[in-house]
């Protein structure tokens, strides 16, 4: 399959940090809290750890077949009847996740800014949002994931620097907190806010320069783990563990408890909602999108522009499965933990099998692109 | 009409040859290729068929040096008459002198007459009919002599055009008043007037089956990319409609995204506008009859980039720009801003001001996006209105509106004075972006922005304004996206987008246009520029060489 080589390192670090950095930071403080509370930030690192290792084996293994995504090159590793099925769990695993992301910040819209509006309307003006630009080819995918990104980082960071007024540093002690036998859970939960990472397969056989990979992976995760763990300073240094707890999404009251100086706006929690939609929508579109190619690959089809449209319906459906927003949370916990079987343990499969067999991808060299220069 | 029409007396005969019950000799044109029979009598046969019919056609019969027969065919309005009276029939009536006395046969006559004798540069000698006629009705005219079979067709056109005037749609400040006007050659001598180089490319060929306009594509040999040359030239090579008279039709057929109300083309009645985008290594279009001049590929940042950003200091140009493309966004956004705040978040705003909005608003019946869609309709009418009427009842107009949307509007309880003032200030802010349409564009998007502010508050202005962004990424003009040189990132781009860097930092052309020269500046400008100046003026130095002139004078003395 000939892909053009357009994509820059920028371009490829820019995707994985606007699609990690989404609708669960949001909530991340209190997962956290939850778990080990006082050690928040802690298991935030130490969840980083985790989705890091899954982001490298995915790497290493596209290094190693420049040429192809997880979704062609684990048929040539396991076999054709074994490679699909591989790719049929990650097309239902990344519909599972697009659907949850779009209920989760439905639900977000539903009770802090539209809260006479049907959940069903948001959830879905969100899909179409995703499933609109899904339809573009890679290179359109990168601008806008490049495009959003300072209007991503920007806001929460904002937050932070405002929210410092108020925060109190032994709310952060002691480090390691006081639940140890909440460690492991909670960090597979954190782990699983960067699965998102995954579209990094995707990415890799476009990028210019294949070998750099690597490079994106360490910058995009690690910029986008670090807001995460300062989101999670902040929160619980302004709220302390146990009100984080109490809160469902405490990063919005964070930006309900600051206020800007000048007094020009009187609340900041709305437009942070707002402009967090851009953020929302990203790791939207980067989900949507793996599911939208994983189909087209699943039937052997070129262009996954027609399953952009086609799997709407079935995401949407998925997105109003749970009852709740009680019955959501622990889905996404669920899942989210379950995720980590087809984005961590598989791709260590695949390496190990590859690494056995000895198999290895045509390299994709410096090849210019179809630009005539 | 002329005066040797009536003199030698015009044939008129008609004549139904063809089969048809509608002659149509455009059709017959098409059908075969005609040569010219070097039969006088038939010849003018053929050319009465044809284009008989008309009055202000003239055929006028003489004798080459007085010995052959011979016409002279022509349009009566669209030629120079003293072109033809001074040009072609004295030369061609009397013998040169140099070959007085000599007798010239018949088989010499063709390179005598084009060589010896007719006082005219633009001459060519063709043999087949149709180039002829077609070569007539374009406003040339063709000396037909019995019994030779090529025609002498000469270029005798002349139409009206008004003078060089200022450019309407794009004033400036500081720069040239020039503006393009609707014949193709004063365009090009404007151009290459600024571009006396050898580089400069003017090709030109026809568009529209019926109208046949000629269109030029001009480029910079050596700047523009080759590739995108040809590709221009391919898509304007599959335009096939009857009637093609300006640059804003070929636009829509040249175009690489035909649903979407962004331009990709950038038109200007500017030659300094479309000199400095050739030296971008830009295509420009040229069409005869338009003063509207395309200019391919364009992207976003070209639509808020003025002549004075150019021309005044880069501080004033960056700034100024920046203001613009604040007027732009302002102008996208402000109405339904104003609408989800008001409708859905007041406590957004200071409490003293919500209250006063709310306060004004006490007596509109309707929902805020009601009353601002209505204001903004009226404002849209008001403005088609005051384009398209004449200029004189323009006050009037003005007045009447300005009085009914700003007071009865208000006083009737129609709208809220702070809505009028909100939507007055966005429809001055759209007013700023230089390129008409894409101010069009977005004054289009303004309105579903608005519904859906209207429908989801700032959740809706969101979603609303992410739609457009991803739009706008989405799109690509001949293969540049476009928001560049924004993404993808263009370091060197960067210089020229919001702000306006110093020429001498700003050293290459655009880079996504691909030129095959991509310096603008030479190696060494940085360095020059950093040479110490000498001072003649700084006060210490004047007072002592003021003191030694005078020493000389006094040593003089």
């Amino acid at each position: 399959m000939n892909r053009p080589r357009r994509i820059t390192l920028l371009q490829a670090t820019a995707v994985l940090i606007s699609t990690v950095i989404g609708v669960g930071v949001l909530a991340l403080p209190r997962f956290t809290a939850q778990s080990m509370d006082t050690g928040a930030p802690l298991l935030t690192l130490l969840g980083l750890g985790v989705g890091f290792l899954g982001l490298i084996l995915l790497t290493l293994l596209g290094m190693r077949f420049p040429q192809q995504t997880i979704l062609e090159y684990s048929e040539a590793i396991l076999g054709k009847f074994l490679g699909r099925l591989g790719t049929l769990i990650l097309v239902l695993f990344f519909a599972l996740l697009t659907a949850l992301i779009a209920r989760e910040f439905g639900q977000v819209v539903v009770a802090s800014v539209l809260r006479k509006t049907p959940l069903e309307v948001t959830v879905l003006v969100m899909l179409l949002l995703a499933a609109i630009p899904s339809r573009n080819g890679i290179d359109v995918f990168a601008y806008i994931h490049q495009f959003y990104l300072p209007f991503i980082l920007a806001p929460a960071l904002v937050i932070v620097a405002l929210s410092l007024k108020n925060a109190d540093p032994l709310f952060l002690q002691p480090i390691l907190g006081n639940q140890p036998a909440g460690m492991f859970p909670g960090m597979l939960t954190v782990a699983a806010l960067f699965q998102g990472s995954f579209v990094h397969t995707l990415i890799i056989p476009s990028m210019r320069r294949p070998q750099k990979a690597w490079v994106a992976a360490l910058w995009g995760l690690g910029i986008s783990g670090a807001l995460y763990v300062v989101i999670a300073m902040a929160t619980l240094s302004v709220f302390g563990p146990e009100l984080t707890k109490q809160f469902f999404w405490p990063t919005l009251e964070l930006a309900k408890a600051t206020s800007l100086p000048g007094a020009v706006l009187e609340r900041l929690d709305a437009p942070f909602l707002i402009l967090w939609v851009m953020a929302v929508f990203t790791t939207l579109l980067s989900s949507y999108y793996v599911t939208a190619y994983g189909m087209s690959r699943l039937f052997n089809l070129q262009d996954h522009r027609l399953f952009s449209w086609f799997i709407l319906p079935f995401v949407f459906v998925l997105a109003m499965l749970p009852g709740n927003i009680h019955v959501l949370y622990d889905s996404i916990q669920w899942v989210g933990r379950a995720g980590l079987v087809p984005t961590i343990l598989y791709p260590l499969l695949l390496l190990l099998v590859a690494a056995l067999r000895g198999k290895r991808g045509a390299s994709g060299g410096q090849q210019t692109t179809g630009q005539s220069s | 009409m002329s005066i040797f029409q009536r003199w030698f007396g015009k044939v008129k005969k008609r004549k139904q040859s063809n089969s048809s019950p509608y002659y149509i000799p455009s059709k017959e044109l098409e059908r075969r290729d005609i040569h010219l029979s070097g039969d006088l009598k038939k010849t003018i046969e053929q050319i009465l068929n044809m284009i008989g019919e008309n009055d202000d056609l003239v055929i006028r019969r003489f004798h080459v040096f007085g010995d052959y027969p011979a016409i002279l065919i022509y349009f009566s309005n669209i030629i120079k008459q003293t072109s033809i009276n001074e040009d072609i029939l004295k030369p061609t009536m009397y013998k040169p002198f140099h070959l007085q006395g000599e007798k010239i046969r018949k088989d010499q006559l063709r390179d005598v007459l084009y060589n010896d004798t007719l006082f005219h540069a633009d001459a060519k000698i063709e043999n087949s009919f149709n180039k002829m006629l077609n070569a007539v009705l374009r406003g040339e005219s063709a000396i037909i002599i019995d019994g030779i079979k090529e025609a002498l067709v000469i270029d005798t056109r002349n139409v009206e055009a008004r003078s060089v005037t200022d450019p309407e749609t794009e004033r400036v400040v500081r720069g040239p008043r020039e503006g393009f006007i609707e014949l193709l050659k004063t365009n090009i001598a404007l151009l290459r007037y600024r571009l006396p180089s050898p580089d400069f490319r003017v090709k030109k060929m026809e568009v529209g089956r019926v109208t046949k306009a000629t269109l030029a594509v001009c480029y910079i040999k050596g700047i523009a990319n080759p590739a995108l040359v040809d590709e221009v030239i391919r898509r304007l090579q599959k335009i096939d409609q009857d009637n093609i008279y300006e640059t804003g039709q070929i636009e829509q057929y040249i175009q690489d995204h035909h649903l979407t109300v962004f331009p990709q083309a950038q038109s200007t009645e500017r030659p300094d506008k479309t000199a400095s985008a050739l030296m971008e290594g830009r295509v420009a279009l040229i069409i005869d009859g338009s003063p509207m001049v395309l200019i391919v590929p364009a992207v976003f940042s070209q639509f808020y980039q003025t002549v004075d950003d150019y021309t005044e200091r880069f501080t004033s140009g960056s700034f100024f720009r920046m203001i613009r493309l604040v007027a732009l966004i302002f102008s996208l956004i402000f109405p339904s801003l104003y609408v989800a705040v008001i409708s859905f978040n007041p406590e957004l705003i200071p409490t003293e001001f919500a209250v006063a909005a709310a306060g004004a608003r006490a007596g509109v019946p309707f929902p805020a996006v009601v009353e601002v869609l209505f204001i903004e309709i009226a404002m849209e009418v008001l403005r088609e209105a005051t384009i398209r009427m004449p200029s004189i009842v323009g006050g009037a107009l003005s007045i009447v509106g300005v009085l009914i949307i700003g007071e009865a509007a208000v006083n009737a309880g129609f709208a809220s004075p702070i809505t009028v003032v909100a939507i007055a200030l966005t429809t001055i802010g759209s007013f700023a972006t230089p390129a008409y349409n894409a101010a069009l564009a977005l004054r289009i998007v303004r309105f579903p922005l608005l519904i859906l502010s209207g429908i989801f508050g700032l959740y809706g202005v969101m979603i609303g304004l992410i739609l457009i962004t991803n739009h706008l990424l989405s799109l690509k003009s001949f293969g540049e996206p476009y928001l560049s040189p924004l993404i993808p990132g263009n370091w060197e781009g960067m210089k020229d987008a919001i702000i306006r860097a110093p020429y001498w930092l700003h050293t290459k052309r655009p880079q996504d246009l691909y030129p095959l020269n991509p310096d603008r500046v030479g190696d060494q400008v940085q360095e020059k520029l950093n040479e110490s100046p000498h001072n003649p003026l700084s006060p210490r130095q004047s007072e002592q060489s003021v003191s030694k002139s005078k020493k000389g004078k006094e040593d003089d003395r």
